[in-house]
């Protein structure tokens, strides 16, 4: 940085450029807005996945339930007030006692509730970051390119087993490349690692709904082992790619995902399809369980596919198609390898 | 060529190659480009870009032995000794044509390609020398037509103050004297070194056919380079036995027997391209240089074959479906101005890339440096941040008054391109850049440093790994 070399010559331009500069500024401008659009024409089309998210309106609900939700805070607070005040009519021993109790609670609600908070503001800045990332690659913005790559080493730094593709990220730091290479690079070395885990985790779960729903006895008990191991996949996949998930933020992750869901219309044609062949015909002859089963095993898979799509930090540009059907391939070979490793996965 | 076409297709089916045709006016870096190339995928350099390369997917790269036995071989270990050496120095300008075939063993995806031909690709270079690509415009020329269009441009500036001791001996001239071979060879010895003249650095003119007279090759002294342009008009029609009916019979002996070869031998069945563009040296000269060289490269590039291939172009001449423009010695820039260097490049080739896009093809645009001589850095100089590049300037090279004797290391601010890439055409920048050439970098690992060499790889074979 600080060798700086002998000759360093540019006495005539420093003083002639800036002024040169700003003399033709008026000219420049219209050019300005002329130049994204030459950029404009060569777009390379990324799909951006994120889930249109409806604007958030002041409405008389919301009023409704806040006004409500203080008056039980309200009351709470008077009931616990007088609880303690009680026991310290009693006996102090017993007032102090109540006390500790009732701060450890609030302490626990504190912190619940900032976990909440820390969660959503998370995930909102995961769907910020695709966002940038979505730009970056589409319209080659440096300054975005930066911020995505800042963002997702600040995203990962902690983690043990992002350490060596973190550092291969960096050695490249000084190479001169265009942002959207820079982007799809970091995509390639730190999420591509992910993408596969992520797989991995999608396809044990959809194994695990389909042998939950060909043996329980009930349906409504599938319902509810199905959901869980829903929710349970969209939780362990935004904390693959670097979420925080908390109740709240699942939900709303859960939310996007059924919005994606419905907005990705392609999925569902060959999705349909298959459906047809293993639910109702081949599988659905053997065992109509087992059909069912598979149904549900697909269908979690598809939720998984969507969830990686909102969750991943640089959109994906596989199609979902290809993405579905590599899913698929690997949640049969895995069905085949399970017989050697399926004791320890039961166990996990 | 269909018989080429058929032939090439036939061999391509258990021999995939690709022909990757470098091309670029003389001393836009082609030779530069090619060593670099080879140098990196032969020594696994840092290629983050080149998807196949980055993710461990190609195993082997090496040199073949020469595939035509008729080329002399691309003097590949005399350029790297020349670069990396202890003098470091850019390898001299091309003489002749040379070939040069590497050979890549990847890990196929696809199922064909595991079993018919085990993830092989050959990859065909060819180096010549850059003048010899401005004769290809020649062929559809008559020499009436070219003479007429020679002398015309010689008279306007900037080359009429060069072209001063021809045009005095053109007036010389009578095109329906009787033919005499000393008149003729007199002509064109002072009609090469107006072309000469042109050619140097503070003129850098680009549109300089034909290239033999330039750079000779083996053809040095041969009666095909003695002809001249004489002062006719484009529908002037040699009687028999004038001197214009001799130099028309030698200019049409020096197309067919020395362009169409070279063309229809190299040219015609290119797979891949990229045309590299010293934008910088015309900068540097100026305004007119770079018009000069926009419509140099116009000419040049409506002769080659572009648009995207299907069965029937398959079997009969293969056309280019991938273009590269590629402005070179990207590295004498900090890279912040790198898109306006693009922007002004794009500007150069819009008629070429227009083509392009409709017939088909892939085209793209990049700043490129095959082998990077500089590093960066930000100077603040009376409080004011210049974005710099460090480097060691060649010995001669000259800035704001400071001349190098190419040992010491400077800093180098060389000005602000233009936001407006038009602004480089029309004179608005005279005067305003200066970029100096800086000597090879020392090579500290075994490869050397570059700017999107991995990028131009990725676009132009990119494809072939996947």
């Amino acid at each position: 940085m600080t060798r700086k070399p002998q000759a360093f010559v540019i006495e005539p331009d420093t003083t002639q450029r800036p002024a040169k500069a700003k003399s033709r500024k008026p000219q420049a401008i219209t050019d300005i807005t002329f130049e994204p659009e030459t950029t404009d024409s060569d777009i390379a089309i990324v799909p951006a996945a994120r889930a249109e998210m409806r604007p958030r309106r002041f409405h008389w609900g919301a009023i409704l339930v806040s006004a409500l939700f203080a008056l039980a805070s309200l009351w709470a607070g008077l009931a616990i007030t007088q609880l303690i005040e009680g026991f310290f009519a009693r006996s102090p021993w017993l007032g102090w006692l109540t006390l500790g109790v009732a701060g450890l609670a609030a302490l626990a609600a504190i912190a619940i509730i900032t976990r909440e908070i820390w969660g959503l503001f998370r995930l909102n800045r995961m769907e910020g970051l695709q966002e940038r990332a979505a730009r970056a690659i589409n319209l080659d913005e440096q300054s975005s390119s930066r911020d995505v790559l800042t963002e997702l080493q600040s995203l990962y730094a902690g983690r043990a087993d992002m350490a060596w593709p973190l550092k291969e990220l960096s050695s490249h730091a000084a190479d001169i490349m265009d942002p959207s290479d820079r982007v799809h690079l970091a995509g390639r070395l730190l999420l591509e690692p992910l993408d596969e885990e992520a797989h991995r985790i999608i396809a044990r779960r959809a194994r695990r709904v389909t042998l939950l729903t060909t043996v329980t006895p009930a349906a409504a008990l599938d319902i509810l082992f199905v959901a869980t191991q829903n929710f349970g996949l969209l939780r362990e996949i935004a904390a693959l790619y670097g979420g925080r998930p908390s109740t709240l933020s699942t939900l709303k992750l859960a939310r996007m995902v059924v919005t994606h869901l419905a907005v990705a219309g392609g999925l569902a044609l060959s999705d349909s399809l298959i459906q047809h062949i293993v639910g109702k015909g081949l599988l659905g002859r053997l065992s109509a369980r087992f059909g069912e089963g598979a149904v549900n095993g697909i269908l979690t898979s598809r939720i998984g596919l969507a969830a990686m799509d909102v969750c991943r930090p640089i959109p994906s540009e596989k199609p979902a198609r290809e993405a579905l059907g590599k899913l698929l391939r690997e949640i049969v070979s895995f069905g085949e390898k399970e017989k050697s490793d399926a004791p320890e996965q039961s166990q996990s | 060529m269909a018989a080429g076409g058929l032939k090439d297709f036939a061999t391509g089916l258990v021999h995939p190659t690709l022909r990757l045709g470098v091309t670029g006016l003389s001393r836009s870096g082609k030779t530069v480009f090619i060593t670099a190339l080879v140098h990196a995928l032969l020594k696994n350099a840092r290629l983050p870009v080149f998807e196949a390369h980055a993710r461990g997917r190609i195993t082997r790269c090496y040199l073949e032995p020469q595939p035509d036995d008729d080329l002399p071989r691309f003097a590949y270990e005399n350029h790297i000794a020349a670069l990396a050496g202890n003098d470091r120095r850019w390898p001299e300008g091309t003489r002749r044509i040379s070939q040069l075939r590497l050979t890549i063993e990847y890990e196929p995806q696809g199922l064909i390609a595991r079993n018919l031909h085990g993830g092989k690709l050959h990859l065909d270079i060819i180096d010549y020398p850059g003048e010899w690509l401005l004769d290809l415009p020649l062929m559809s020329l008559t020499y009436a037509q070219w003479s007429a269009a020679t002398v015309a441009a010689s008279r306007k500036p900037p080359r009429t103050i060069h072209a001063r001791a021809w045009h005095e001996h053109l007036s010389s001239l009578e095109a329906t004297a009787p033919a005499d071979e000393h008149v003729v060879l007199k002509a064109s010895e002072v009609f090469t070194s107006y072309l000469a003249r042109c050619r140097q650095d503070d003129v850098s003119l680009s549109t300089l056919p034909p290239g033999r007279f330039l750079m000779p090759g083996d053809l040095a002294g041969s009666p095909l380079l003695s002809f001249a342009p004489l002062d006719i008009a484009a529908d002037h029609v040699p009687m028999a036995g004038t001197l214009a009916a001799l130099m028309a019979r030698r200019y049409d002996a020096y197309v067919s027997k020395v362009v169409k070869p070279f063309y229809f031998g190299h040219f015609a069945r290119l797979d891949r391209q990229i045309v590299l563009v010293d934008v910088l040296s015309a900068l540097n000269a100026g305004s007119a240089a770079v018009a000069d060289l926009k419509s140099a490269l116009t000419d040049v590039m409506s002769s080659f074959r572009i648009g995207a291939n299907s069965i029937v172009s398959d079997l009969f001449g293969r056309r280019v479906e991938r273009v590269l423009f590629a402005a070179t010695k990207a590295d004498l820039l900090h890279h912040t101005s790198h898109n306006r260097l693009e922007n002004i490049l794009r500007v150069l080739v819009e008629d070429a890339a227009r083509r392009a896009e409709f017939s088909g093809a892939t085209h793209d645009v990049a700043a490129l440096a095959a082998i990077r001589a500089t590093r960066e850095a930000t100077v603040t100089r009376k409080g004011e941040d210049l974005a710099c590049i460090v480097g060691t300037p060649q010995a001669g090279e000259e800035i704001g008054g400071t001349a190098f004797d190419g040992t010491g290391e400077a800093a180098i601010f060389p000005g602000d391109l233009p936001e407006d890439a038009s602004a480089a055409l029309d004179g608005s920048l005279e005067g305003q850049l200066k970029f100096v050439r800086f000597r090879p970098p020392l090579v500290k690992e075994t490869t050397f440093p570059h700017v999107r060499l991995d990028r131009a790889i990725e676009f132009l074979i990119g494809d072939r790994f996947a």
